[in-house]
């Protein structure tokens, strides 16, 4: 009896597929990707960090690219992932240890309001300057 | 000398105990099921274990099978049962006047049946009509069907037994005026093949009939259905019924979280396909408020409608048909090697297949004696593995 | 007489056979507006096309065996009206449960499903809390009532069935389950909970502990709670799950673990036990 058996690579991928799911998937597959994209972000920071080592005219040159009206948006984007990474990990932390699993819905909007509040002050912050 | 191949056609309890009892007199058997375990008759059934007072008073054959029964299943499935015992349950002067015969049938029939006070039936049952009258306790239980048919055919597997799911008999194979075998499809592939048997058994429920026509015999069944109603909460602990002789609507069965009231009965033409008459359910609801009233502020869960297979004897009502179990030797009509078992009920589902094995058995001059009784099945989750 | 609507419903089926690519076939039957999913299944397999293979038993939510997808959403049929998933024009759609190898159409090889439970080893017996509802005037709410309940004098306490009915939705809504194939699953884990809180002797409880602190035990779940959320009969597998990691973490800690043992309680993090959103939309 032969059955179909999708795989492992299209059934590992279901994870960001949050068409008909709830609220707890959202968060789950927001974590992943904003964990995806910080690991990323790790990366080019360190590769950054690189043209320390090769002297002041290339630092220099990377920083005034650092002060473009693109790159603060960036900056931006990398605090959201951030923040929503952090406390939703927060969210997560707590849950696992089984405080607050019945309020793990409600959590999840004050900890994101938490975000979008400190966000936008970090945003203004950023580009006001 | 080779082990006899037996087929029994139909998996649901009588298809499953015969299996089973068959495979523990060590016979070869093969189960072929057209669709899931017990997805027909005995999936919808009202999932009570009965103690035999419903019939203790019109049936008695059928009340003492069923107290026998209930004792076997709680030695060989204890841990599929729920065991909370059940009430008969008087709410009118009508039914008050039936007690006395009621204890007098329990009596008979050896149940064990203790009229309780009133305020202890509504101590036990917070829900229970305030308005009752009397009350009579006896052992009565909740099983579940489907984890029952498994149960049996886990064990039965464990034997040596094959069952096949999702396969039907498309045909009968004959030598000269004898079943030599089955001609079966197996509905996930399309692949057809052929099987021999030097028995096969229907126990086809409702279908025996359409089984029985392939192999150019026919079975006096009447598909008589009926109707249960699922609430969306429990409302009793332990089964109740109504303390008068047997009639639509009166018991509820409680489930897991849920309470089930059942049953009514008519004739459907085409088992296949019953549609639910709204009467019926409205019926239910009325019925069960009598015992437990707020019945009517529960939304309801789920409904279920499937035939039963009550054999036919004319002239009788449907209702007043004896619920025991027939088994035809279709030798008497001309075919030889192919019986049909017919009517009954899951509660007394092991000693129909304690029947049907002894007559298997002597058809195929093998001396094998039953042990059902006391061997305890296996795990039913071993069915899948 | 009470008069009954007829509806003519689309349904779009998930169909496979064995060789071939699986499709989407279209039926339209005609049930009652009060009809139950399963019965608009029926319709199709009686009237349209015979080859059409799904599970079914008890059409009442205590079997487990004719779970779904129904428009892409873990439901049981039997208890899902069709008004209730039906927008009145496109089709509605079924599929097999995700996370399990499908055998034909909607019917899906539970075997893996079957040997966790068997590996949990929960009985689905157990000594009743209670089931019935605190009042009258409030049926959702389930707990001890407030006068005491009497027990027949034959038994010695009430029994009932676990919540849990094995349908394996939790195991289909899991993203893990997609990802670790040895996973114990939602279902797997709240049964080894509940054995644990049935476990009379310190070795049972250990193996149970064992298991669930194992490579493919508690630590695998990565808190979706589409279990909880998908659930149709309050299990609340994630909530069990959790409270599994506190007793193992209290455990490795030393620190009052008794105290923190699961011992019996009646604390549930779902919709509570009692009238519920059929399908399990609950918490």
């Amino acid at each position: 009896m032969a059955t179909l058996n999708y795989p492992k690579i299209r059934r590992a991928g279901r994870w960001f597929d949050v068409r008909r799911r709830r609220l707890g998937m959202w968060a789950y597959t927001l974590n992943r990707i904003t964990g995806i994209g910080l690991v990323v972000y790790l990366y080019l920071h360190l590769g950054v960090l690189s043209l320390l080592a090769r002297g002041q005219s290339s630092w220099d040159s990377f920083v005034s690219l650092a002060r473009s009206p693109f790159y603060l948006g960036l900056d931006v984007v990398l605090l959201a992932g951030i923040l929503i990474h952090g406390l939703n990990g927060l969210r997560i932390a707590l849950t696992g240890f089984d405080v607050g699993v019945r309020a793990q819905k409600a959590l999840f909007g004050i900890l994101m309001l938490a975000a979008a509040v400190a966000l936008i002050a970090a945003a203004l912050k950023i580009f006001g300057d | 000398m080779s082990v006899p191949h037996v087929i029994v056609v139909g998996a649901g309890s009588t298809g499953a105990a015969t299996a089973h009892d068959l495979a523990l007199r060590e016979l070869r058997v093969t189960v072929i099921e057209r669709g899931e375990v017990a997805s027909g008759t005995t999936g919808r059934n009202h999932c009570l274990l009965h103690s035999g007072g419903r019939y203790c008073v019109t049936d008695r054959e059928s009340a003492i099978e069923c107290i026998d029964e209930n004792m076997t299943l709680r030695k060989i499935m204890p841990d599929l049962l729920e065991l909370n015992d059940g009430l008969f349950v008087a709410l009118t002067e009508a039914d008050f006047a039936f007690k006395d015969r009621f204890l007098e049938g329990c009596a008979a029939c050896h149940i064990p049946a203790r009229d309780i006070p009133v305020k202890r039936a509504l101590a036990m049952e917070p829900y229970l009509n305030p308005a009752t009258l009397a009350a009579v306790q006896v052992p009565d239980g909740v099983f579940e069907p489907f984890r029952f048919c498994l149960a049996f055919l886990a064990t039965a597997r464990r034997y040596g037994a094959v069952v096949r799911r999702y396969t039907e008999v498309t045909d009968f194979i004959f030598s000269g005026k004898s079943v030599t075998g089955v001609k079966v499809k197996d509905r996930r592939t399309g692949e057809t093949e052929t099987l021999g048997a030097d028995l096969v058994v229907n126990a086809a429920g409702p279908w025996a009939g359409e089984i029985a026509s392939k192999a150019g015999v026919s079975v006096p069944e009447v598909p008589t259905a009926g109707v249960m109603v699922t609430l969306d909460c429990r409302l009793n602990n332990m089964v109740l019924n109504r303390l008068n002789k047997p009639s639509d609507g009166d018991i509820v069965v409680p489930q897991r979280a849920t309470s089930v009231i059942g049953t009514t009965s008519w004739t459907v033409e085409d088992p296949d396909l019953i549609t639910i008459p709204p009467e019926h359910v409205a019926r239910m609801i009325s019925q069960g408020e009598q015992l437990l009233p707020p019945v009517r502020k529960v939304p309801m869960r789920a409904k279920m409608a499937v035939a039963r297979p009550l054999i036919a004897r004319s002239g009788v009502d449907a209702r007043e048909v004896s619920r025991t179990f027939e088994c035809f030797d279709h030798a008497a009509d001309g075919v030889n090697g192919f019986i049909t078992i017919a009517g009954g009920k899951t509660t007394t589902a092991r000693a129909m297949a304690e029947r049907v094995a002894d007559i298997v058995c002597e058809k195929l001059a093998i001396a094998a004696v039953c042990q059902t009784r006391d061997v305890p099945l296996a795990s039913y989750r071993l069915f899948y593995q | 007489m009470i008069s009954m609507k007829m509806l003519e419903i689309p349904l779009q089926i998930f169909r496979y056979r064995e060789g071939e690519p699986p499709h989407y076939d279209i039926f339209t039957v005609q049930v009652a507006d009060t009809a139950h999913v399963i019965d608009a299944m029926d319709a199709v397999w009686a009237t349209r096309d015979r080859s059409f293979t799904f599970r079914r038993a008890c059409h009442h939510s205590s079997c487990g065996s004719c779970s779904l997808r129904i428009n892409g959403v873990e439901k049981l049929p039997c208890i899902t009206r069709v008004m209730d998933v039906w927008d009145g024009h496109a089709p509605v759609r079924l599929d097999p449960l995700r996370n399990f190898p499908v055998v034909s159409d909607l019917v899906v090889d539970v075997s893996a499903f079957f040997q966790r439970m068997s590996a949990a080893g929960m009985t689905i017996t157990r000594s009743a809390e209670p089931s019935l509802p605190v009042s009258v005037d409030n049926l959702a709410v389930t707990g001890v009532l407030s006068r005491p309940v009497e027990v027949p004098e034959s038994l010695s306490r009430f029994n009932r069935f676990e919540n849990c009915i094995e349908c394996a939705i939790c195991m289909s809504a899991c993203p893990t389950m997609a990802t670790d194939e040895k996973f114990l699953g939602p279902a797997g884990l709240a049964a080894i909970y509940r054995a644990r809180q049935k476990a009379d002797n310190p070795s049972d409880v250990a193996h149970l502990l064992g298991l669930a602190d194992g490579e493919h035990g508690v630590w695998r779940c990565h808190s979706a709670f589409e279990c909880t959320a998908a659930c149709p009969q309050a299990v609340d597998p994630a909530g069990k799950i959790m409270a599994l990691r506190r007793e193992l973490i209290a455990r490795r800690f030393k620190v009052a673990a008794r105290a923190a043992a699961v011992v019996p309680r009646t604390r549930n993090y779902s919709a509570p036990a009692g009238p519920t959103k059929h399908g399990g939309n609950g918490a």
